[in-house]
């Protein structure tokens, strides 16, 4: 089953009903009463009749209220803890400085570097004294193989 | 809604451009006035110009002034009502030439054509036709033509 629609008034036409018109220039017209089809007829324009779908349209009418609650609700930025950081923590970080936030910064390279230096002097030590002592022996050798010959 | 004097317009390439009915064949229910699909014979009451070069081509002029023919009505002002409920209604009535094998004497139709002729056993008129009127549902189709394809 297809509805039509009806080219004067937009009214819906449903089968069995209406009356379809074919111009001179083979334009096909559908109408859903005698009156549409009149008005056509007298080249009325439907823009102008105050019950036509086309002129609800053009005048907004019976749209108004719908449009209204559309209308989609604002969103509340809110602040708050999060997992591993609450509220005072993420509030401190905000109101840093950038002054600030260098000098820790740097704070934290020197630190690092140090770090770094002390743990090197640390390995130079051991690896002194963990020389290999004793005969350089294969371990083919030590299992009796060719490989002392 | 054709009946004696009433004139059409010739849609096709035979050469007539108006002609006049002067007879509708009878059928069952036509009580003399005649629609779409309907055989008339008429009256070309104005034609084409005939080249004073005679020349054989298939835009030759075949009709002239005055030749009575058969012809069969492809529009009408008056609204014919469809099967599915609907009615049908055209700014003109109009008409193609036949022979007298009931075949057309053009070989081109020029404007839209109502396709309840394919319902009325004209299919051919349809298919040469550059334009039909909106299609009619299945269900009225199936009597004619694409049945017996389908058989």
């Amino acid at each position: 089953m297809k509805v039509e629609i009806d080219s004067f008034s937009g009214f819906r036409i449903y089968p069995s009903k209406g009356k379809l018109f074919v111009r001179g220039d083979s334009k096909v017209f559908r109408f859903a009463s005698s009156k549409n089809a009149s008005l056509f007829l007298q080249r009325k324009n439907p823009r102008k009749i105050a019950w036509t779908q086309v002129y609800r349209r053009m005048h907004k009418k019976g749209i108004t209220e719908e449009v209204a609650k559309k209308r989609s609700r604002r969103t509340v930025k809110h602040q708050r803890g999060i997992v591993g950081a609450d509220l005072a923590a993420i509030a401190a970080k905000r109101n840093q400085t950038a002054a600030v936030r260098s000098q820790q910064r740097l704070a934290a390279i020197s630190k690092a570097k140090s770090e770094k230096k002390d743990k090197e002097v640390k390995k130079a030590k051991p690896a002194r004294t963990s020389a290999p002592t004793g005969p350089k022996v294969s371990k083919q050798q030590m299992k009796g193989g060719k490989g002392g010959r | 809604m054709i009946g004696l004097k009433s004139t059409l317009n010739c849609i096709d390439n035979s050469g007539a451009l108006i002609v006049e009915c002067v007879n509708v064949l009878k059928q069952k229910v036509n009580n003399g006035w005649g629609s779409v699909g309907d055989e008339i014979v008429c009256v070309v009451k104005r034609a084409r110009p005939v080249p004073t070069t005679t020349q054989q081509s298939v835009t030759a002029v075949k009709v002239r002034r005055g030749d009575v023919r058969r012809a069969v009505i492809v529009r009408t002002r008056k609204a014919v009502r469809r099967p599915d409920g609907r009615l049908i209604r055209f700014d003109d009535n109009a008409a193609v030439l036949l022979n007298n094998k009931r075949e057309m004497l053009g070989t081109r139709i020029g404007g839209i054509v109502s396709a309840d002729l394919r319902m009325k056993g004209w299919g051919k008129i349809v298919s040469l036709a550059p334009k039909v009127s909106p299609a009619l549902p299945r269900s009225a189709l199936s009597f004619d033509d694409s049945a017996s394809q389908v058989i």
